[in-house]
């Protein structure tokens, strides 16, 4: 080993030993304590069946695990990469079909099946990634709305899975009581294995060169940084995640149709919730799914309507763009405001 | 042979229905660098404008055409002062705006179905169904006329552009904002005029689509994607690139449409989309590559 290489690797050591000091520091200031509260008391929810019937917060909190899901998972290319897709429920549907179709056909678990369905979702991510990622800015997001619009095309006319109509599931054995459990833990895995991942990628090389190319492409081109590959790679990731929540969601419902996932108004939630709650951030997706949840809640139960549902949506989602592009995370973190608990980066 | 040219004849009509709903869009982008996704939505807003004229006054779409222009045209300003007038500096801001035309798209669709309920509508002036024939070949008046106009609002517009001294400043700041501003020309006053004239055409084509197709406040996201792809493969901002692409395409789809199936028609504009996007991500006219 020549000298001039020891010498790099004596600076390469030293610079792992600051990090190791910074990240211990970081480690020291963050609350990690409470999401893993907040997990044990999800996990202990489900005791509540014991005393009465609790299946409507057992859904609800299905549901809000799922959009947490959702939304860390786009954000990982529209916040990390930046790279706005108002076409990620494509790998929703995809995700659901996988799983859906096997377990009409032969009776397996879609829950089982839920990993295999995202890597199936991961592979067409990475193919459609290898096209459309060719251009930035409005032509990605354009060409994000014609995916839906071809895959929704396809669906309602493919005679294997359906058409229009989709297939029928066959439902949960299990009694009424006990029914949700097995979707709420896995939908509760999920979502929790989605935002530790997507804490893991943006503290990673990886998630680095993503932020880097956000700013600036063509400088992170110049600083070395594979940017065709990881832009490529980051989408492949976030359609993983969004293809597992579509296996068990599919089988949750028990039937699968394209209007369940190729409607724009999923691709709209996932982009909506990331801006709500900051886009880029850890916690950000978490905080907008919880409010888009409430939100929504709120809106069917005092409204009802579908259309004043749209309208609610389009208004909340215009009022954050002009006035907290952000988010809450963002913005409180940029004054310095964010309390610790929610400090989750 | 007589099949051919019925089927081109048919998709030349829609042609220039969409290479309207394209020209503003095309010129909104152009100008204001807004990737304009609640423009569709508009247009319907302008066909139900031209529907309710119809159904209870009576007046003709043809002749509601320039009410729908000038009512849109002002919503246009509207829309400007409200959402876009603010700094266009930011590098994120052709981003932040796409998913602000997407909320707004949201609101005008959900404002419509709430007002108007989501049954198809269509408005049937006498013409609507009635056809002239050359020969063999079957031409609807509808889309005859409509494509009349269309060819000759955008004549107007190409004329506009190329001769008045507001066309040549939307010229100007199309092809370079700063230098534009430089040499005097006010970019804030024509980015409005711009956008007021885009959502005017919009308005116009609404009151055409009002006729030729059947419309609910949902139906923008089918064309939301058809009109994108038009803009992207015309090149972004060349509003010749649109026009040349509504046609091509038209044309194309309409053949799609009778040998393989009408369900696949609409797919010609998204392939075509892809296509572009893998071998010209310029475009047709586009003259700088994005990214590639």
């Amino acid at each position: 080993m020549s000298d001039a290489m020891q010498e790099t690797g004596a600076v390469l050591e030293a610079r792992k030993a600051y990090n190791e000091t910074l990240r211990i520091k970081a480690d020291q200031t963050r609350a990690t304590w409470f999401p893993i509260t907040i997990m044990i008391l999800l996990i202990a929810l489900p005791l509540l069946q014991f005393t009465g019937n609790y299946n409507y917060l057992l859904h609800m909190v299905l549901l809000t695990a799922s959009y947490v899901a959702l939304a860390s998972s786009w954000n990982i290319l529209g916040g990390f990469a930046g790279y706005i897709s108002l076409g990620h429920n494509v790998f929703f549907c995809i995700g659901g079909y996988f799983a859906g179709m096997l377990v009409a056909r032969y009776g397996w678990s879609g829950i089982a099946l839920a990993p295999l369905a995202g890597l199936v979702a991961a592979l067409f991510g990475y193919v459609i990634g290898l096209i459309t990622l060719r251009v930035r800015g409005p032509s990605f997001i354009i060409s994000s709305i014609a995916l839906v619009m071809i895959a929704r095309l396809l669906f309602d006319h493919w005679k294997f899975v359906g058409g229009a109509n989709g297939v029928t599931l066959p439902p949960t054995e299990l009694s009424v009581q006990w029914a949700k459990l097995p979707y709420y833990y896995a939908m509760l895995f999920i979502a929790a294995f989605t935002v530790w991942c997507s804490y893991k990628i943006k503290h990673s090389k990886f998630g680095l060169g993503l932020r880097a190319l956000s700013k600036d492409e063509i400088k992170a081109e110049a600083a070395g940084i594979d940017t065709r590959f990881y832009k490529v790679t980051a989408f492949a990731l976030s359609a993983f995640f969004v293809g597992m929540v579509g296996a068990v969601w599919g089988e949750y419902l028990t039937y699968i149709r394209p209007s369940i996932f190729l409607v724009i108004l999923i691709a709209a939630y996932m982009v909506l919730m990331c801006i709500l709650g900051g886009k880029g951030t850890i916690a950000g997706p978490v905080i907008g799914a919880i409010l888009l949840t409430a939100f929504n809640e709120f809106f069917v139960a005092t409204m009802g309507a579908s259309e004043l549902n749209i309208l609610g949506t389009g208004v909340i989602m215009a009022v954050c763009l002009m006035f907290f592009p952000h988010g809450i995370v963002g913005s409180l973190a940029r004054k310095g405001r964010l309390p610790r608990i929610l400090n989750w980066d | 042979m007589e099949q051919i040219i019925q089927v081109a004849v048919l998709g030349i009509g829609l042609g220039g229905v969409f290479a309207l709903m394209g020209a503003g869009l095309s010129l909104v982008f152009g100008v204001m660098r807004i990737v304009n996704l609640a423009h569709p939505s508009l247009i319907i807003g302008g066909a139900y404008l031209a529907y309710w004229g119809f159904r209870i006054y009576g007046i003709d779409p043809l002749i509601m055409l320039p009410v729908c222009a000038l009512v849109l045209a002002a919503t246009g300003v509207l829309f400007y002062k409200v959402f876009f007038e603010r700094d266009a500096k930011s590098a994120t801001y052709s981003e932040m705006t796409v998913l602000l035309t997407f909320a707004i798209a949201m609101i005008v669709e959900g404002a419509l179905g709430a007002a108007f309920s989501n049954t198809q509508r269509v408005t049937s002036p006498s013409y609507a169904t009635d056809a002239f024939f050359i020969g063999n070949v079957f031409i609807p008046k509808g889309q005859l006329y409509a494509g009349i106009t269309s060819i000759v609002i955008i004549g107007l517009l190409a004329a506009f552009l190329k001769f008045s001294r507001l066309g040549y400043a939307i010229r100007a700041t199309t092809q370079n904002r700063e230098a534009a501003a430089l040499l005097g020309v006010n970019v804030n006053m024509v980015g409005l005029m711009s956008f007021a004239i885009g959502i005017g055409l919009a308005g116009a084509a609404g009151a055409l689509t009002s006729f030729v197709f059947s419309f609910f406040p949902a139906k923008h996201w089918e064309w939301v994607a058809v009109l994108m792809s038009l803009v992207v493969m015309g090149g972004m901002g060349s509003i010749l690139g649109t026009v040349v692409a509504a046609f091509s395409l038209s044309i194309v789809a309409a053949f799609v449409g009778t040998w393989i199936g009408s369900t696949w028609s609409t797919m010609t504009f998204f392939l075509a989309l892809f296509l572009v996007l893998l071998f010209r991500p310029q475009g047709l006219f586009g003259e700088k590559p994005e990214l590639v």
